[in-house]
Order: C-alpha cells, then sequence, then structure tokens
C-alpha cells in the first residue's frame, strides 16, 4: 500500500461553504421581507428569518473573502 | 411542526452541496491513503472541526438535550470534565506516537506495539461497534423525521443512507471530513435560533435561573453523595468514571475521532488537532444545555412535579422547534439536525471501511496485495457499511433508552483500552501478551460488572453511576492484568519500540511562534475549562 503524494490537492472548502451559506442568507432574508408575517408568532413576533438572514450574509462574505485572498496570495 | 416550501429548499440545499462536494473530490482518490486517511494533507483548522463534529453527531445532540432537561447543568460534566482533559492529553502526548509512527490506524498502533492478537481483538470490536452506532444514528434521525415531519421511518432510512453513500463512496475519508465541518456550522446556525428565542421567553439569562430549581445550575454542589442530585452520581463516579476512564476511553482510542487528526498536514498540526477542537467543545453546552433547561422553564410537559409522571425528554429539542421556530429558521434547524445525523454515520462508515481494509482484510484475508486492490476494497465496505447500518437502524428500534445503550457498549469496550494504550505508550516494559490479556480480561471484567449490576448483586443509585464505576473496574483490571502478565512473559525488543513508547522516542521540539505550539494552547484550554467549573460551581 504505497504513501499519498502528500501535497495539498484539495479545493479550499471555505468556497462551497461560503456559498451555501450565503445561499441560505439571502432566501431566509427575502422570506422574512416578503413572505408572510403570522408565522412569527411562535417567535415572538421577532422576524428571526430577517435577523438571521442577515448574520448569514456575513459569515459567508467573510468564507469568500478569505477564500478569495488566499487564492490571490 | 410543518415544515413549508422555503424549509425544504434549505434541506434541499444542503443535501444537494455535500453530494456536490463528495463527488468533486472523487478525482483526488487516487490511492488507498487518499481514500482513508485524506492524503495526510488537511490543514488543523478542518480537521479540528471535524474532530468535533464527529462526535456531535445525532445521539449526541439529541440525548445531551434530554439529560439537560433532566438533570439540568450536570449535563455539562460530559463537557468540562468529561472531554476537555482527554482531548488535550491526546494532543500532546499521544498524538506524537500516532502521528509520529505512521500507523494508518489505532488497530494498527496495537499491531506494532503488542502483536497481532492484540491488534485483532481491538480491530473486530470496534468494527462491529462502529456499524452499530452507524445503526443507531440513523435509527434516531428517522425516528424524528417520523415525530416531526411524518416521514416514514424507512423512507428516511434509506433516503440518508443513499446520502452518505453516495458521498462517502465518491470521496472517502475527505469528503467525511468536509461535510463535517459544513455540519459545524449548520448546527450553530441551526440551533442558536432556538436558544435565542427560548431566551427572550423567560425574559434572558436571569429569568430562566428564576424559572427552574437552583440545583439545576450547580454543577458541583450537589455532587458529595449520589443520593442528593438527579444523576444519581457522586463525584468520585464523575471525575474516576467519567472524566477519567470513558472520556479518555473515548477521546484517545477511538478511530472515529483519532483518523480525524492522523488526516492532518504534519505532526504539529495532528497535535493541534483536539487541542483546537476543545475550545467549540466547551461552548457546545450553549446549544445543547441551555435548550434542555429552557424546555424545563417553558414547555408545561417537562415541569419539575414530584412524583408525576416521566416526560419523553428525548423529544425536548424537537417540541422547542415545534413550539418557537417560524418556518424558514425551522428549516434550518432541521437541516442542521439532518446534517448532524448524517455526517454521525459517515463518520462511522469511513472509520470502519478503513480498520476493515488495512486490519482486517488487508491483515488476515488478503496480503499484500497492490494499493488499487485496496482501494476498491475500501469502497466496497463502504457499500457493506452503509447496508449493515441499515439493518442495524431496524434491530436497535427496541432500544428505549439510545444514550444509555451507547455509554454501555463504550464502557465495555473503550474503558479497558485506554490502560492498553496508557501502558503501552509510557511503559515500555509492557509486553505483547500482557497487552493482550490486559484487554480482553478487561472487555470481560466490564461485561461481568454489568451481568453483576443487572442480577442485582452490587448496587448503585442510578443507571449512570454503575456505568462509570463499571468504566473504572474495567480499566482497574486492564491495567493491572497488563502488568501481571507482562511481568512473566517475553518482552519487545526495545529497537522495535522506537516511536511507539515514550521513553524510546527522541523529544521533538515544536518550531514556530508561541500560537503554533500545541503546549500553548493546551494550557489555555485547561485554563478555560477550569474557570467554566468554577464559575458555575
Amino acid at each position: 500500500m504505497e504513501g499519498s503524494e502528500n501535497q495539498k490537492h484539495f479545493f479550499d472548502l471555505k468556497i462551497p461553504l461560503g456559498c451555501l451559506l450565503g445561499f441560505y442568507g439571502i432566501l431566509l432574508v427575502a422570506y422574512g421581507l416578503l413572505g408572510p408575517s403570522d408565522i412569527y408568532e411562535r417567535s415572538l413576533s421577532l422576524n428571526v428569518n430577517l435577523d438571521w438572514g442577515i448574520l448569514m450574509i456575513v459569515i459567508s462574505g467573510a468564507f469568500l473573502i478569505f477564500a478569495y485572498r488566499r487564492k490571490k496570495a | 411542526m410543518n415544515m413549508n416550501f422555503i424549509d425544504y429548499l434549505i434541506l434541499g440545499a444542503y443535501v444537494l452541496v455535500t453530494i456536490i462536494v463528495g463527488y468533486s473530490l472523487r478525482k483526488y482518490m487516487k490511492t488507498s491513503e487518499d481514500f482513508f486517511l485524506s492524503g495526510r494533507s488537511l490543514p488543523s483548522w478542518i480537521t479540528s472541526l471535524a474532530f468535533l463534529s464527529a462526535n456531535l453527531g445525532a445521539l449526541e445532540v439529541i440525548g445531551m438535550v434530554a439529560n439537560s432537561a433532566k438533570y439540568g447543568i450536570l449535563t455539562v460534566h460530559f463537557y468540562w470534565i468529561g472531554a476537555i482533559p482527554a482531548m488535550i492529553f491526546l494532543g500532546l502526548f499521544m498524538m506524537p506516537f500516532y502521528y509520529g509512527s505512521k500507523v494508518r490506524s489505532v488497530p494498527e498502533y496495537l499491531k506494532l506495539r503488542y502483536n497481532e492478537a492484540t491488534r485483532g481483538l481491538n480491530a473486530i470490536s470496534f468494527a462491529t461497534m462502529t456499524l452499530l452506532m452507524s445503526g443507531i444514528s440513523m435509527y434516531a434521525m428517522a425516528l424524528l423525521f417520523e415525530l416531526t415531519l411524518g416521514w416514514s421511518l424507512t423512507s428516511s432510512i434509506l433516503l440518508s443512507a443513499l446520502v452518505v453513500l453516495i458521498y462517502v463512496f465518491f470521496g472517502g475519508l475527505s469528503s467525511s471530513i468536509y461535510n463535517e465541518v459544513i455540519q459545524f456550522f449548520l448546527i450553530w446556525l441551526g440551533l442558536l435560533p432556538v436558544v435565542y428565542i427560548g431566551l427572550h421567553a423567560v425574559g434572558g439569562f436571569e429569568g430562566l435561573v428564576q424559572r427552574i430549581p437552583a440545583s439545576f445550575f450547580q454543577a458541583w454542589r450537589h455532587m458529595g453523595s449520589a443520593a442528593n442530585n438527579p444523576m444519581g452520581v457522586d463525584w468520585l463516579g464523575v471525575v474516576l468514571g467519567l472524566g477519567f476512564v470513558l472520556s479518555f476511553g473515548y477521546w484517545t482510542t477511538d478511530f472515529l475521532v483519532v483518523q480525524r487528526a492522523l488526516a492532518s498536514e504534519d505532526l504539529a498540526a495532528a497535535q493541534r488537532t483536539p487541542i483546537v477542537a476543545s475550545f467549540p467543545k466547551m461552548l457546545v453546552p450553549i446549544i445543547v444545555v441551555i435548550p434542555g433547561l429552557l424546555a424545563v422553564a417553558l414547555l408545561p410537559q417537562f415541569k419539575i412535579v414530584p412524583g408525576g409522571p416521566t416526560p419523553d425528554y428525548n423529544s425536548a429539542l424537537i417540541l422547542m422547534f415545534a413550539h418557537y421556530l417560524p418556518n424558514g429558521i425551522l428549516g434550518l434547524a432541521i437541516t442542521g439536525l439532518l446534517a448532524s445525523f448524517m455526517s454521525g454515520m459517515a463518520g462511522n462508515v469511513t472509520a470502519f471501511n478503513t480498520v476493515w481494509t488495512y486490519d482486517i482484510y488487508g491483515s488476515y484475508i488478503k496480503k499484500g496485495m497492490p494499493d488499487q486492490h485496496y482501494l476498491k476494497m475500501g469502497k466496497y465496505a463502504t457499500v457493506f457499511g452503509v447496508l449493515f447500518s441499515i439493518g442495524t437502524a431496524y434491530i436497535v428500534r427496541s432500544f428505549p433508552n439510545l444514550m444509555d445503550y451507547m455509554q454501555l457498549l463504550f464502557s465495555f469496550l473503550n474503558a479497558p483500552l485506554f490502560a492498553t494504550f496508557l501502558l503501552g505508550m509510557f511503559w515500555k516494559k509492557a509486553t505483547p501478551w500482557g497487552g493482550f490479556w490486559g484487554l480482553l480480561l478487561g472487555i470481560f471484567a466490564a461485561a461481568t460488572h454489568y451481568l453483576l449490576y443487572r442480577l442485582g448483586v452490587v448496587h448503585y443509585a442510578s443507571e449512570m453511576a454503575a456505568n462509570f464505576y463499571q468504566a473504572w473496574w474495567a480499566w482497574c483490571t486492564d491495567f493491572v492484568i497488563t502488568i501481571v502478565v507482562s511481568s512473566f512473559t517475553v518482552k519487545k525488543d526495545e529497537s522495535t519500540l522506537v516511536g511507539l513508547v515514550y521513553s524510546l522516542t527522541p523529544r521533538m521540539r515544536s518550531e514556530g511562534s508561541l500560537f503554533r505550539k500545541p503546549m500553548f494552547w493546551g494550557v489555555l484550554s485547561l485554563v478555560v475549562m477550569i474557570l467554566l467549573n468554577v464559575i458555575f460551581w
């Protein structure tokens, strides 16, 4: 059983991860703004979709910026 | 609980990304080491998060929320005493021998340090246990979806098994690790909203404190005797059984977690893997203990009524979701749980296929074949492992308390194992047969103790106390038997033990800045752990 060449040969995980979280963020923000508002009775009238969506867009942006800077370096 | 199109869109996007990630890794899988050990090429931030997530599976999340609703903050013992010291010990003291000796699995270390019989015993018991665990995870997931979404047990078992099969088949350990990292973020982002809304509902942390009994917030104050706390365990049982034996046995010898560190790019990264992982590990109680406490404070069915009926604690988390999460965020929370279920299962399957291929098939069935043969066998083992897990999922339906069942298996197999490793790595006079008999009789001691407990010969205040002490006695048996048998059996030649035993291995000085040194992070982690224990004393 021979060993591997031990090179850094996998792709950068930050890209798919950033894309997935970004997609979730946009989806939640859009749903928070345009979707029904009676569903927030459960969450004590906090529009958590909007808040959480914005947070996820920020996290996703951080991942993508780091991935981009690493690629350039 | 009604999921709508937006929830399903979130769930679907996750499944799609995991499959794409797994499938696009297929072109990198050229050798068996690429498939089983990610070509030893991953940076430590990835392996650390995977190290943590591999353990943060289905049972962990649901079971720990259940424990918190039942026992309150005592559940933090599973984190702040029951995991952190072992993770630091693994990184600082054991990783040099695991990674440094270039073994590909935990059983392989046992073969080099002791003998073929010891490896065989460990490899076979580990492979079996791993598939059982995988089946348990799958069953837990299916049950969750049956309860919450009304999906049939069979369709969710088959669907999740298929997704895991696809991504592990193509991408091996790398796929599994990448998905564990994705899961790490999803479980946090998925569970924090319920903490946020729940705390809002009780009026912040102070409100929560007021609404539930004070003993639910004191981690050590009531541990003086087993009768005074809801867990029915005294501090000695927690420290020796859980903190020392069970947690060291799991975190330092279970190949499922150790494999993540072996995938690191170099020794320093391998050492940092469990140590860096210990920091987020200390924070996990935020997403498991707080939801459990919130369930007690907010949901009428978990209100503490002396002499009342026992609530179904395992449903605490899901009921919190159903009660407080609107569509959208609900889909995210369900996806976080699904991700932890699937990556827990994938972790088991990858650990199984490695041990099966290297330590069972490649050692006893077909030795010395070309590397491509073993690569192919790893893929077949993946298919077999998934099929066997499906079978197990249906068998474990009859076991009601999954968490206890898991601990039972751990204490039979893992508890004595840590004694074998401790003596193997730090006492050069341990002999091959000393290791074998110590391990075998340690497992036997655990089984005997369990039998005596079940028959009512020995008594404990609770089942959990019985588990903790059982682990302790199994460990002691292994420790003593290994030393006794070693005193009259043939020792290994010292030259064959270089790199495997502490006193015979030249010390390596770690280079670079303070922030790259494993020791720095290890000490820092220990200090934070002690502070947390003091704050919640």
